[in-house]
């Protein structure tokens, strides 16, 4: 064979290489790290809840766009404040990435007692622009946390020092308005960050 | 955890003049308050330097009416906190408060007007540990 012949399969083996290598990553599907994507979306059942402005905050709130659900309460200083601020960081880096849409975070409060609609809407604005804080009756809570497997229960205290443990899951809630995927905890920014486009994209 | 302070270690008692001190404390966090919220938690590493478990039953502070020892346990997807009675930091160990485990719940700041917040660690009476931040609190 001829330097020239050499040269050119030693190309055209590169190129095959190369060829499998990037048929192969095309036609693997991308592997979620974190998330759990529902096999069948599951609707958002009824419920009326209110925003920080006493808007009602409903099913049909729900459309339209990605939302990131999680259940907490603002009398909550350690991992409440950790979550939402893993979720306004994942949210950050997939804007600077241009990553588009972006879900909105919702902190439904399973503390409607003392969780205000005003109180809650300056603790989500305190994690960033756009979020949004849910409360109501504990009636049309319990409607939602139901429906969604979402367990939360008041624990004894004195007068108005009590905690509320409350499921650490992270809920994602697509533009159809349903359960869509599940992200356990712990919540780590990067796990965010890698399956939030993956689930979007194939939606 | 928008701000951390830095803190200045103050070190009162259980200390000899030869030797480092019993216990130390670094990497210290009190959280800014949350707007409307009436609390902040409080991180930090401890370090026991004797031959001997150091146990924390109490902190106090002038800056909050009440002090808490908590931990946050996530157990079968579900967060719990919890009042802890004391916290122990084994013989030449550390023992480190850092958010989603063990901290500090600071409530009810007061109106002192303080340029630094201190914290006290006691072993029932005995006060072990005195923190004192170097930069003022956030005003209420």
């Amino acid at each position: 064979m001829s330097p020239k012949n050499i040269l050119i399969a030693l190309v055209l083996a590169i190129a095959l290489a190369a060829g499998v290598v990037v048929a192969t990553r095309l036609s693997a599907p991308a592997e979620l790290q974190t998330a759990l994507v529902l096999p069948a979306p599951n609707a958002l059942p009824e419920f009326a809840l209110l925003d920080p402005l006493r808007n009602s905050v409903n099913r049909d709130t729900f459309l339209d766009q990605w939302s990131l659900l999680f259940f907490g309460f603002t009398h909550c200083p350690d991992i409440c404040p950790l979550t939402l601020q893993t979720l306004a960081a994942a949210q950050s880096e997939l804007n600077a990435a241009g990553q588009q849409p972006l879900p909105q975070i919702v902190l439904v409060s399973v503390d409607p007692e003392r969780d205000t609609p005003q109180l809650i809407g300056q603790y989500v604005a305190h994690f960033g622009d756009g979020n949004l804080g849910v409360t109501g009756s504990l009636e049309e809570l319990k409607k939602l946390t139901s429906a969604l497997g979402i367990y939360f229960e008041k624990q004894p205290g004195d007068g108005e020092s009590y905690a509320v443990d409350h499921s650490a899951a992270v809920l994602l809630i697509n533009p159809n308005g349903e359960f869509h995927a599940l992200f356990s905890g712990p919540h780590v920014v990067a796990n965010y960050v890698h399956d939030l486009p993956i689930i979007m994209e194939n939606f | 955890m928008r701000t951390g302070l830095i803190l200045l270690l103050v070190l009162v008692g259980a200390c000899s003049a030869d030797t480092q001190p019993a216990l130390i404390a670094s990497d210290v966090t009190i959280t800014q308050p949350i707007p409307g919220m009436a609390m902040s938690a409080g991180y930090l590493t401890l370090t026991n330097n004797t031959e001997e478990t150091i146990t924390i039953t109490r902190v106090s502070s002038p800056s909050y009416a009440s002090v808490e020892l908590h931990e946050t346990v996530v157990d079968d997807g579900i967060a719990r906190m919890r009042a802890l009675e004391k916290i122990e930091v084994p013989a030449g160990a550390k023992t480190t408060l850092a958010p989603g485990g063990k901290h500090l719940m600071l409530m009810q700041p007061t109106k002192v007007a303080a340029d630094s917040v201190s914290l006290q660690f006691y072993d029932g009476a005995t006060l072990l540990l005195t923190v004192t931040s170097s930069e003022p609190r956030e005003s209420r």
